[in-house]
């Protein structure tokens, strides 16, 4: 049997719940949650544009403003997604140019780029939030359904601000790590 | 320093960046933020970032991808691998290879239903590998096979891949699906080719297995009839324009999510994993989109995609030979980097390049051309050492294989791939037949 000496360059392992402490197992849970809520959403959006496809084809009765519930559906469900993404370290890195370096190099590397992320998710979820004020300020529907803007924008808020919360976390955990 | 010196320098700074270990959409976002506001100064940019994030997110043309991904998702708990598998196997299992055969042949039909690479290698893992197992292949066929016959699930639509580059350059997702099935099917004959001439040279590398009746044949066939349906149902539906390819990967996560519970036995339990998969997956795609958006804007502002054009235009360059230059870019990035992020880190700066080119070709036929020979180029990347994702999907769930083995079984396949994308390279007519873009 050869030994499987090559393993170091596998992709980076997934993290699961037992892989933190208390406050990580808790936001993971959170997060968990949150992900399956949106994916829920996937799935009330796949059975709404079904029933409409069907209806529009089968019986001459469209859903109106279908698309504007998916649009509002997917996006929340991205949002949701994304904190969850975080915490299992997910995201797509390239780790073949640092597979041989120490452990050092490349916890301080994870660090400083969880720090970026963190610096980076707080302006985007600073941003959204400005931006939902404004559409509830405005007054901004949907077309055909008259649904809010900001009620989306409201849904994406919350859960930006998880994912931020899920950043600067794994950013505190990378750097725990390195120390 | 001008604007196309800044792209430039952006761009290969943000290389340098991914190669650090930063996640490839927030190397995007970021660095696209960065020279966006060396450009522009930083208030257009906070104020795009307003509305940028949720108005990507809430886009529904890209709505299809997660509803393609939660179909391949539901796919893997359908249970209906072992009868694609079984379908194949009936009829050349009894060859020399004829697993090895099978298990591309399975991989092929899952792919028609599950449109990621990764899922369709890991699925059908689970019933190859034992089977082959127990034949007695040699690890490198076995492992290799099934690492290879993994990138058929992207490459035969429904497609992730294609769906993002369809949007990205405005073609339509309709057209991408239907050219890339006879290269699909080059491809399945092309990896069934190389196990047949794997076990020529290497004899005892897969025995002939099990022969089965007439009977058992057909009924293998029977058995297959639900992935048959919901594969032509969302590929011609979508083409011929039924429903938009959101509402058709609405139907297609729906009718496979069904399969799933009814032959599949998807409970709650299977259900929930398949949604925290789909939202893993999702999640990342969305982070490279969002930084897509972002460096897109930058690199719209220096004008630099442009100026390349024109500068590869100015060299004089035999158009095969820029073609072949791109395409051997992304054999070499396919070595360490993953296939979406290859894809929208070079489309907006490859496209206006490949569209400049005079090769009698019209727009749209270039477009959709090209879009299937950068899948085919990225996807050769999934297999390639060291960095190929399926190859460590395989090694997984082979536990007892070294990776060297598996390296060495995959190779043959890569070749194969090779020579594919030089075919459609040459003869154009091989992706643009199919969606009726061949005008004679």
């Amino acid at each position: 049997m050869t030994q499987r000496t090559e393993q170091e360059h596998g992709p980076e392992v997934r993290m699961s719940v037992g892989d933190y402490g208390p406050a990580g197992r808790a936001l993971m849970r959170v997060c968990q949650v949150l992900a399956l809520i949106g994916g829920l959403f996937l799935i009330v959006v796949t059975t709404l544009t079904v029933l409409s496809v069907i209806g529009r084809t089968g019986f001459n009765v469209p859903i109106l403003g279908d698309s504007e519930i998916v649009e509002i559906g997917v996006a929340y469900a991205i949002f949701s997604f994304l904190p969850y993404c975080q915490m299992r370290r997910a995201n797509v890195i390239v780790d073949f140019f640092t597979a041989r370096a120490p452990a050092i190099v490349r916890n301080g590397l994870d660090a400083a780029s969880n720090v970026i992320f963190a610096a980076v998710v707080c302006i985007l979820t600073w941003r959204l939030a400005l931006g939902g004020i404004e559409t509830f300020q405005r007054d901004d529907f949907s077309m055909f359904l008259q649904i809010p803007v900001w009620w989306g924008y409201l849904g994406a808020f919350v859960s930006c601000l998880i994912w931020a919360a899920a950043c600067l976390y794994t950013a505190g955990h990378r750097l725990r790590r390195d120390g | 320093m001008d604007d196309f010196t800044l792209g430039v320098a952006i761009f290969g700074l943000t290389l340098a960046v991914i190669m650090a270990r930063v996640p490839v959409g927030l190397a995007m976002l970021a660095m696209g933020g960065i020279g966006y506001t060396i450009i522009a100064g930083y208030e257009p940019l906070l104020n795009t970032l307003k509305s940028s994030t949720y108005e990507r997110f809430s886009s529904y043309t890209l709505s299809v991808v997660p509803l393609f991904l939660l179909m391949g998702q539901f796919a893997t708990k359908a249970g209906i691998n072992r009868a694609l598998f079984q379908a194949t196997r009936a009829w050349v299992g009894h060859w020399r290879g004829g697993l090895a055969i099978a298990t591309v042949g399975g991989c092929a039909m899952f792919g028609a239903i599950c449109g990621s690479s990764l899922a369709t290698a890991a699925t059908m893992s689970q019933v190859a590998l034992p089977e082959m197992r127990r034949y007695r292949y040699s690890a490198s066929l076995s492992t290799g096979t099934l690492a290879a016959g993994g990138t058929l699930g992207i490459l035969i639509p429904p497609s992730v891949i294609l769906v993002i580059y369809a949007v990205y350059t405005e073609q339509s997702i309709g057209h991408l699906f239907l050219a890339a099935l006879v290269p699909g099917i080059i491809a399945t004959v092309g990896y069934m080719i190389v196990v047949a001439a794997f076990v020529r040279l290497a004899p005892g590398a897969g025995p002939a297995g099990e022969r089965f009746s007439l009977k058992i044949r057909l009924q293998s066939l029977r058995d297959i009839w639900p992935v048959a349906l919901v594969f032509v149902l969302v590929v011609a539906g979508i083409y011929l324009g039924w429903f938009s390819p959101t509402e058709g990967a609405a139907i297609g996560a729906g009718s496979v999510g069904l399969i799933a519970v009814v032959i599949g036995g998807m409970r709650w339990r299977e259900l929930s994993q398949s949604l925290l998969e789909t939202a893993e997956i999702t999640a990342l795609i969305f982070l490279i989109l969002l930084g897509a958006e972002i460096f897109n804007a930058f690199l719209a502002l220096t004008q630099m995609p442009v100026e390349l054009a024109k500068l590869v235009e100015r060299l004089n360059a035999p158009p095969m030979l820029i073609m072949i230059a791109m395409l051997a870019v992304y054999l070499v990035l396919g070595c360490v980097m993953e296939s979406l992020a290859m894809i929208l880190l070079t489309v907006p700066v490859f496209f206006p390049v490949v569209l400049s080119l005079d090769l009698g070709l019209e727009e749209d036929q270039l477009a959709v051309w090209f879009g299937i020979l950068a899948l085919m180029a990225v996807e050769v990347g999934m297999i390639t050492p060291p960095f190929g994702l399926n190859i460590f999907v395989i090694n997984a769930m082979a536990r007892d294989v070294s990776m060297a083995e598996t390296y060495r079984g995959v190779l043959p396949f890569v070749a194969s791939d090779v020579v594919r994308i030089l075919i459609i390279l040459f003869v154009p007519w091989t992706a643009l037949w199919a969606p009726g873009l061949w005008y004679g």
